[in-house]
């Protein structure tokens, strides 16, 4: 017997044309399906996501392909990736046999579907189906007996599962009813088919046959109503996920879009869901409501309004229901839903903290922040609605150049009697020390720019500050949405920046950080951007700074979003937290690029929690599981709201909050 | 011109207000400088009785303007009355308070006289030329200036609660000099429909002797009781304020917010508790007499400014306060 | 219904003041110059009324020349047109002179009410609506916290208030003038398409000339001199001890020394 199968064996090469027939009609629907949803995404403006084509397709691999970021839960991890390599293997293999059976042989007389390829392949082909078929149980049971809070279940979630599922059963039936029927001996490689055959042995060579044809349209059907169904249920991910992936943003993570040229522009924002982007729209069908996204958010999880998730599906929704209107004229008689107010209401829009957390776990690299700060935006400067404690914000930034009604010449204030030059009276510096709001005007972060002009002085660096030339650098404006003010105070900063000459910033502040290293660019602002954990670590490393005791109390770092998640800098903090405690700093619950929000960021320091519980206050419950009495921040906004969540916990004998630099500087 | 120095004096509901006095008071002194009497004027609808109190505090004569178009408030009414009886008379000085009637209806009547006002002045005196000598507070308070009026009337609009109250001497006796009132309802063409009282009868922040305020550590509008209890035994002109924070907060209502943007006021004794003494505060209550902080954070920048502080926790040491004021009152 | 706001520029209240040598005003050197903020909220109602009834609301403005830009953000936040009154002459003018001048203004503009702040954060003299109510034989109502019009735009009802937190309520004829406190409304904040229009809208200057006025008008009735600094509060003492203790100790120095209790 030669090793291999008859392709359509009991079936018939005579229903080759009407298989070839059905399979173009289910390929027609497919297709159909597929160009209507390109056309849909593509209502949305324009962007430019086709370069650097290598490293997208290096990433479509990493992410696609090795399931980069799946991983975090071992489960469902495991479960897609099962479910994946299943299908892709099963769906490609069969390709591999219809190429083989419609094109290569016929056409070219090319035959290698027999012998050691086709047992390997077998093998491999039966694995991946048993691997399918786990994975969809294992999918099932998380689903519909687990049931984990960030999912949630629709007609399409069970009907794609029990459908792939059949397909696979199916598939492996008919592959053992042949076995069964033609017992090859080297079947033995189609391990799963081979020991099912078993369960036919008493059947008549009829019935077999019998049984055979009637499973073999059962599956043939069934896969077709998949291909022709793909486009319409969330088995689409298949493709939109996978190109979400390739289209991802390489632009630095901290980096929100600016809004170019914006004096000539006419509109801001987004309100109609045809102002996203065609990618941000291609977000919206990329999303398979897996929910890491919200399980890791801190509004959700202090019960805010906003879940990343349901953002998406709203917008997704929107998208689909104004999708029936799209001429101008149906629009006039009926718009459909407004995208802000009825499908993504404006608690939600303000709830978000922009820490990140969303982004980190999405496996498919959708991008949820831009999607709320495009409709801040609009909120902001098109509709002017917006929370009041914002307004004060803005008008304060415009006047005074300061997030507080503070008089902007009385921002060197605090550093009256420490003898600081200005880069005013002398621009030859190593590098300017940019103090920023908090650090300026606030009573208790006035202690940590005092605490790290002293360890300045001490290592001997040759810095300045602005004085009253400083202004606010427009981060927290351009996240409430303001991009408009954002930019006027960037490109103002900018201006004087250059008018010194500044090549090196040293900053306290992580947003400050971000802004200037990630955005500042977008303006031609280019400067080094060194952060006080990363200074103090290189002077305590390299000998210039000694320490003359060491921090006896036990200390938790708090890894800020801005710092962490944004910019990956978790090691220099800790290093120095290792070399100045006498005690190892001990890791809290959700630390590094998993560390919890402190609730600030996103304009949220400016404006009163009054939905759900006060995430600052969750934090500080999840740092004081650790037992310490130390926690280390490196950020004016974490240290202001751990610090109050300490009072309003009534943990202040327990806890105290430091930034860094206050414990460096008490030691040296 | 008449040698008369005329105050303006300002009634509701049948009571003088305090403000009044205080005027007098001083009015008094610089007509004794001048050799000038002190008339006051008196408008309302049957408030003849308030007439002799008002010579308790100096007042020579007063011109009692009585109507039932004048039962409410007018700025149309007042401001005629005024313009014509200074017309008639002549007087070298019309004086009035800065309250919220007369900041409504005195630069009218100085646009009907073709004078000036020197409005919310906070010194009052006068030289040996009969010149007034005025000083009165700008930019929030920031900056004091002095203040002249050039025409020979002058007039000056006096700041509440700031300069000192006489001993009323209860044998004076003064001449009522009842005078026309020639107003017509159709010349009234803004009037006053009704009046909301607040729902507390409480005293005005800007009349009180003591306030009490709480800054946003006082975490409720409930809390805001235990201020009261403290008012409570500080005597009857006596009322509780809040900051700003406060608020905004939503424990106190604005009208209750000392500040630069809520009231300036100007008591005898300001006690802040949880309050951190920003600027903004501290420009509405920095001319309080004696000034009481009491806040949890030693650092807070109210002790800075405040003559006595306590560093603490307001739950504990106001009640403890109170407690200890009933005790002293009581023994004495 | 047409509106006129008038808005006065003035420092931002947290300006530093600096008294100039002559100590006869201030200096302008690093100030913050912004809308007088009871003037917002004069703005904002008129922006309202025009939004009910339709027709327009002009910003009438006395100030040096950087008074533009506050005229500027009153267009931008949605109003028509500006009427800047800029010359030399007009600097450091009383409240009275300065009404004068507003008035002769007015006689050009037609108006169905005057809204404006109840006072100027600078000079905080509280005067010149009343004053511009008299010239301009006007009803007023001040201190307005809340003010509604008849649909047949005749009459309005303002409340406004008045010492111990309570309210007067007050009708009155139109054309009127109206000076709005602090709680009147909520300032809305200029959409950036609003800042992008207000580039184009007009704003009429006129000096001393266009308005038939002679110098000799403006003499001040009002002056001032010597501006100083008021006395700075010197801290004074933290009482120690326990809560208790200290109390204790504050009781007695309230009563004995201070003579307040």
């Amino acid at each position: 017997m030669e090793v291999t199968r008859e392709i359509f064996w009991n079936v018939g090469a005579g229903l080759r044309t009407a298989v070839y027939i059905l399979s173009a009609i289910s390929l027609l629907f497919f297709i159909w399906g597929l160009i209507k949803r390109i056309r849909l995404w593509k209502i949305g403006k324009s962007e430019n996501r086709y370069d650097k084509i290598g490293k997208r397709f290096s990433s479509f691999i990493s992410f696609g392909l090795f399931h980069k970021r799946f991983f975090g839960d071992l489960y469902p991890g495991l479960m897609h990736f099962f479910i994946f390599w299943g299908f892709a293997i099963l769906f490609w293999g069969t390709a591999i046999v219809m190429f083989q059976d419609d094109i290569s042989s016929p056409l070219f007389g090319f035959f290698f579907f027999h012998s050691y390829f086709y047992l390997h392949f077998s093998l491999l082909l039966d694995i991946s189906g048993l691997l399918l078929i786990v994975g969809m149980l294992m999918a099932l049971f998380r689903r519909y007996a687990i049931r984990p809070t960030r999912l949630d279940s629709a007609f399409d979630d069970a009907l794609v599962l029990v459908l792939l599922f059949l397909i696979a059963l199916s598939g492996f039936l008919v592959e053992a009813l042949r076995i069964s029927a033609l017992k090859p001996p080297f079947e033995s490689w189609s391990v799963v088919g081979w020991n099912l055959s078993k369960l036919f042995s008493n059947l008549s060579q009829k019935s077999i046959q019998h049984l055979h044809l009637t499973v073999w349209w059962i599956h043939f059907l069934l896969a077709l109503f998949f291909i022709g169904y793909l486009v319409y249920s969330k088995l689409l991910h298949i493709i939109s996920s996978s190109a979400n992936i390739f289209f991802r943003s390489f632009r630095p993570k901290g980096q929100i879009p600016a809004i170019l040229d914006i004096e000539n522009q006419e509109t801001f924002g987004v309100d109609k869901v045809e102002q996203f982007t065609w990618k941000q729209l291609l977000d919206t069908d990329a999303c398979t409501r897996c929910g890491r996204c919200q399980d890791n958010c801190p509004a959700y999880l202090s019960q805010k309004p906003l879940s990343p998730k349901k953002v998406n599906q709203d917008i997704k929704a929107n998208l689909r229901a104004i999708s029936k209107n799209l001429s101008a004229k149906q629009k006039q008689n009926d718009p459909g839903p407004a995208l802000i107010g009825e499908s993504v209401k404006e608690d939600e829009i303000w709830s978000c903290t922009t820490c990140y957390a969303c982004h980190q776990a999405c496996p498919v690299l959708i991008e949820h922040i831009d999607k709320i700060v495009d409709m801040r935006r609009n909120l902001v400067l098109m509709q002017s609605r917006f929370p009041n404690q914002l307004k004060t914000l803005f008008k304060n930034m415009e006047t005074n150049y300061n997030p507080w009604a503070f008089g902007y010449q009385s921002r060197a204030d605090w550093a009256k009697d420490l003898e600081i030059k200005t880069l005013r009276e002398d621009k030859n510096v190593d590098m300017l020390y940019w103090v920023g709001c908090s650090g300026s005007f606030d009573d208790r972060n006035k202690k940590v720019s005092q605490a790290l002009v002293k360890i300045l002085k001490k290592a001997q660096i040759n810095f300045g500050i602005l004085g009253n030339e400083e202004t606010c650098c427009g981060e927290t404006a351009r996240r409430a949405g303001n991009e408009y003010l954002s930019q006027i105070l960037m490109q103002g900063n900018i201006e004087i920046l250059n008018k010194y000459g500044v090549k090196k910033i040293l900053v306290t502040c992580p947003h400050g950080y971000n802004t200037f290293k990630n955005e500042y660019p977008q303006f031609g602002g280019n400067f080094e951007v060194i952060h006080h954990t990363q200074l103090l670590w290189d002077l305590i490393r390299q000998g210039r700074l000694n320490l003359s005791a060491k921090y006896e109390k036990s200390i938790v770092y708090h890894d800020s979003c801005y710092l962490g998640r944004y910019n990956d800098i978790y090691d220099a903090p800790r290093k120095l937290l290792e070399k100045i405690g006498q005690i190892k700093p001990k890791e809290a619950k959700f630390s590094r690029s998993k560390s919890f929000c402190c609730g600030a960021g996103g304009g949220r320091m400016w404006m009163e929690e009054t939905l759900g519980k006060r995430i600052n206050q969750m934090r500080i419950e999840q740092l004081n599981l650790t037992g310490c009495e130390t926690i280390s921040t490196a950020c004016p906004y974490c240290l202001t709201m751990l610090e109050d969540g300490t009072k309003e916990k009534s943990l202040t004998e327990k806890l105290c909050v430091r930034d860094i630099a206050e414990l460096v500087a008490e030691l040296i | 011109m008449a040698n008369e120095i005329w105050v303006i004096v300002e009634q509701r509901d049948n009571k003088l207000k305090k403000v009044s006095f205080e005027i007098l008071s001083q009015a008094r002194k610089i007509a004794d400088k001048i050799k000038a009497q002190v008339s006051a004027i008196l408008m309302g609808y049957k408030v003849e009785g308030l007439a002799n109190i008002l010579g308790y505090y100096g007042a020579g004569q007063v011109f009692l303007c009585e109507s039932d178009i004048l039962k409410n408030y007018s700025n149309e009414g007042y401001s005629q009355i005024v313009a014509d009886l200074a017309k008639e008379h002549q007087p070298l000085i019309i004086l009035g308070p800065a309250t919220a009637m007369g900041k409504d209806f005195l630069p009218k009547v100085a646009a009907k006289l073709n004078t000036g006002l020197a409005s919310d002045c906070t010194f009052l005196d006068i030289d040996a030329n009969g010149k007034l000598l005025l000083k009165k507070p700008i930019f929030a308070g920031k900056v004091i200036v002095d203040v002249s009026v050039s025409n020979s009337l002058q007039m000056a609009s006096i700041r509440p609660n700031v300069l000192p109250i006489s001993e009323p001497d209860e044998s004076k006796q003064v001449q009522i000099n009842k005078a026309e009132v020639k107003i017509s309802t159709e010349s009234i063409r803004a009037k006053v429909k009704e009046i909301i009282q607040s729902a507390k009868d409480k005293v005005d922040l800007t009349e009180a002797k003591v306030i009490v305020s709480g800054g946003r550590a006082m975490k409720s509008g409930d809390n805001f009781k235990i201020l009261e209890e403290l008012v409570g035994v500080l005597g009857e002109s006596a009322t509780v304020g809040a900051s700003r924070a406060a608020v905004d907060s939503g424990f106190a209502p604005h009208d209750m917010q000392v500040g630069q943007t809520g009231k300036v006021v100007n008591p005898d004794l300001y006690i802040a508790c949880g309050i951190s003494g920003a600027i903004q505060h501290l420009a509405g209550m920095q001319t309080s007499k004696c000034i009481i902080a009491i806040n949890k954070d030693p650092d807070a920048p109210i002790f800075q400014k405040a003559n006595y502080g306590i560093v603490g926790d307001l739950f504990q040491v106001v009640p403890l306060l109170t407690q200890e004021i009933k005790k002293l009152k009581t023994e004495n | 219904m047409n509106v006129v706001v008038c808005l006065k520029q003035v420092p931002d209240t947290e300006t530093k003041i600096q008294i100039n040598p002559q100590k006869d005003g201030i200096s302008d050197e690093g100030v913050k110059f912004v809308i007088n903020p009871y003037d917002e909220y004069a703005i904002e109602q008129a922006l309202r009324i025009k939004e009910k009834f339709g027709g327009e609301v002009t910003i009438l403005c006395l100030g040096p020349d950087r008074a533009t830009e506050s005229i500027r953000t009153a267009l931008a936040m949605g109003a028509d047109k500006g009427v800047h009154l800029c010359d030399s002459a007009f600097e450091k003018l009383d409240s009275y002179a300065t009404a004068k001048v507003l008035s002769k203004a007015l006689k050009d503009i037609p108006f169905n009410i005057i809204l404006l702040g109840k006072q100027a954060v600078d000079y905080d003299n509280s005067q010149v609506f009343s004053i511009l109510a008299e010239m301009l034989n006007l009803p007023q109502v001040s201190v307005v916290i809340g003010l509604e019009i008849s649909d047949d735009k005749t009459r309005l009802i303002a409340k406004r208030e008045i010492e111990a937190g309570g309210l007067e309520v007050v009708e009155s004829s139109l054309p009127a003038i109206i000076a709005a406190q602090k709680g009147l409304n909520e300032p809305r904040y200029a959409s950036l398409p609003g800042i992008m229009k207000a580039k184009k809208k007009e704003i009429k200057k006129l000096a001393l000339s266009d308005l038939g006025l002679s110098p000799d008008e403006l003499k001040n009735k009002i002056n001032m001199a010597n501006f100083t600094f008021p006395p700075q509060r010197v801290a004074g003492k933290i009482i120690q001890g326990e809560a208790a203790e200290a109390v204790c100790e504050l009781a007695n120095l309230l009563h004995q020394e201070e003579k307040l209790i």
